[in-house]
């Protein structure tokens, strides 16, 4: 188990700079997951963390030992692979067992441990298999398996769960939380699935080109977004982003935008809201409709509403507890009610 | 709202052709090219060779008579000069096709990842592979000149005094097959490359991660899952080996002493030369014969291990 730190932290690729200084203090035993839109650099720091891309700038420290020109093995980090990166060519077991053997560990001493770690995983059965004779799920619960069984302090997920289907996502999802639960090691987690984020963190990161733009936990983040970049990232369906004019709500000082979450929107007679429209068109998804509404100003907005919304065609208006209103200035950063 | 308008029906009579026949008329139809090819210049050559390899049959004075399995007989149990050409194309494929696939593995190797550069290195090893084979045997036989050869005087640099390449059966030996390497390493090196490039970046990422050293990376990993295409590349060499002609007959035309008097070279030698092609179409037989169960031999070893 470890702590990690990053000070500085930057990378270049050639002339251009993918990670642009990066600090960020993970607590031992932590679950600290990334995210941000594609090509933001979460894997380029993850791998950084594991040592398979050197680090440019900056410091990268594990329990306060500095780890910049350590070797991956030696940092003691365990990392699974979007692709799995399974050895097609051995099967489980001999997957499981390739970092203890290439580490000189004797053959009972291998085995007894990759029993340990199966059983964890609950993966006895398929032991003797090749990759090719698995299934996705069963796959990623290999690669996990494979992390594991060299103990390390930290564990490294690339978007473990980003191919399998929605059902096992959420299967496998609950099963990583469970793991963290029982092995209580710090682990770092990339996704662009901002559900999983919210669900398996402690805390989540929120980078874009480089840089991160907000760390917290995923109440905070949902609550309180530093800007409107982490607002519209954070939350399902996205926040609307409205001007300030758009609404009858008095903006406090330095606000030209206004957000307002889908799901602290309520329909209301029009002119009892904060804001008046037209039904566009509204989805039904069961629990709840997802209606679009075009506003006078020419914006749509999204609602979220139990059971069936209004015809389309229908005049509205959109109410909502000032409590639950973000203000964002004119850089977007977030601007306080009062 | 109105109600969809009816589909015409089609004719409901059924076809004179059933969907399977004509799926299958259709696949006839796309092989019947290939197929005649093949049965014109593959097949037929070959029963024409079996025939010819029972008859004796001179060229010159177009004779032919049937003589059933006399010239294998002769071949394998009364000349002496078969077993000689036997042994020096085994020489010959023992020599080079490992040399050539350790040479090109290496190549590849340093040559798959991207560097400044890498194109000029591929391009500069794969060159020979198009140069012609007259071209390349007349600068060899320039370079490997007794005294004066180039090779030699290199040689004489560090202190060694090469022998007279060509003109010593064992060392010519040496010489055709290290030409012969040079030439074409640069087909089986691109092969490699492709092969490498293949196998995703996350298994070296994963392994390195756990502690493997590049040598237990490339003998762990790389190596295993480079297991088909050096089966393909092995069957290919070896075939290429027992083959080769023009190497032989541009550099040493068998000689010295018949010391690379390979089985290809002697077939021409007896059919073209000697203008027996009864004879000659045996031992292109017997040659056919080994080729082939060398093949079934790499084939079935390599499906074992599997
Ligand atoms: N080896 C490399 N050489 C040059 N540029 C690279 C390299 N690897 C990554 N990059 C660039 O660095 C940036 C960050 O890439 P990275 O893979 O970290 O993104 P990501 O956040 O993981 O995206 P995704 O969600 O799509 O996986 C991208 O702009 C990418 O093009
Ligand atoms: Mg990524």
């Amino acid at each position: 188990m470890a702590s990690l730190t990053l000070r500085g932290i930057t990378k270049r690729f050639g002339r251009t700079e993918v990670i642009r200084g990066v600090d960020l203090d993970v607590k031992d035993g932590e679950f600290v997951v990334f995210v941000g839109p594609s090509g933001c650099g979460k894997s380029t720091l993850l791998r950084m963390i594991a040592g398979l891309e050197d680090i440019s700038g900056g410091e990268l420290r594990l329990d306060g030992r500095l780890m910049n020109e350590v070797q991956p093995a030696k940092r003691g980090v365990a990392m699974v692979f979007q692709s799995y990166a399974l050895y097609p060519h051995l099967t489980v077991r001999d997957n499981m067992a390739f970092g203890l053997k290439v580490r000189g560990v004797s053959l009972p001493d291998r085995l007894k441990q990759v029993e340990a770690a199966a059983d964890t995983l609950k993966l006895g059965a398929l032991l003797d298999r090749y990759p090719r004779e698995l299934s996705g799920g069963q796959r990623q619960r290999v690669a996990i398996g494979r992390a594991i069984v060299g103990e390390p302090q930290v564990f490294l997920f690339d978007e473990p769960l980003s191919n399998l289907d929605a059902e096992l996502r959420v299967h496998m999802r609950s099963e990583i939380a469970a793991l963290h639960k029982r092995l209580g090691t710090t682990m770092i987690y990339v996704t662009h699935d901002q559900i999983e984020a919210m669900t398996l963190a402690d805390r989540i990161v929120v980078l874009r080109d480089g840089l991160v733009e907000q760390v917290g936990t995923p109440r905070e983040l949902y609550e309180n977004p530093f800007n409107l970049f982490v607002a519209q990232f954070i939350g399902s369906p996205k926040m609307n982003i409205l001007p300030v004019a758009a609404v009858r709500l008095p903006a406090p000082a330095g606000a030209v935008k206004v957000g307002l979450r889908p799901e602290d929107l309520r329909i209301v007679a029009p002119g009892a809201g904060v804001v008046d429209g037209t039904v566009v068109h509204a989805e039904y998804t069961g629990a709840a409709s997802l209606v679009h509404v075009g506003l006078d100003g020419g914006e749509t907005c999204l609602v979220v509403c139990q059971g069936d919304g209004p015809g389309d065609g229908a005049r509205v208006g959109l109410g909502c507890e000032v409590g639950r209103v973000r203000w964002f200035g004119d850089s977007g950063q977030a601007v306080s009610q009062s | 709202m109105p109600r969809p308008a009816t589909v015409p029906m089609a004719n409901d009579d059924p076809p004179w052709l059933s969907l399977k026949m004509r799926e299958a008329m259709e696949a006839w139809l796309f092989l019947g090219p290939t197929l005649a090819g093949f049965l014109i210049f593959f097949a037929g050559p070959l029963v024409a060779v079996v025939g010819y390899s029972m008859t004796e049959w001179n060229l010159l004075s177009q004779q032919s008579t049937f003589v059933g399995l006399k010239n294998y007989s002769h071949a394998l149990t009364e000349n002496p000069d078969f077993w000689l050409v036997v042994r020096n194309s085994a020489i010959f494929a023992l020599g080079l096709v490992p040399a050539n696939m350790a040479l090109a593995l290496a190549l590849a190797i340093a040559l798959s990842r991207p560097f400044r550069g890498v194109v000029v290195f591929r391009t500069v090893f794969f060159a020979p592979v198009v140069t012609s084979a007259a071209a390349w045997a007349i600068v060899w036989k320039f370079l490997l000149q007794g005294e004066a050869g180039f090779v030699n005087q290199m040689l004489a640099y560090v202190g060694i005094a090469g022998p007279n390449w060509l003109r010593e059966p064992n060392w010519a030996m040496v010489a055709v097959i290290a030409t012969r390497v040079i030439k074409m390493v640069g087909l089986n090196m691109i092969l490699y490359i492709a092969a490498l490039q293949a196998i995703p970046r996350d298994y070296e990422a994963a392994a390195r991660l756990e502690g493997a050293s590049s040598w237990q990376i490339f003998t762990g990993i790389t190596w295993p899952l480079l297991g088909p295409t050096t089966l393909v590349i092995m069957v290919i060499t070896t075939i290429g080996s027992f083959k080769v002609f023009d190497h032989i007959y541009l550099m040493t035309g068998g000689g010295p002493e018949n010391g690379t008097l390979v089985l290809a070279f002697a077939i021409y030698e007896q059919g073209f030369k000697f203008f027996n092609v009864g004879y000659a179409s045996a031992l292109a037989m017997i040659m056919f014969v080994i080729v082939m169960g060398l093949t079934l031999v790499q084939l079935a070893v390599r499906r074992r291990d599997t």
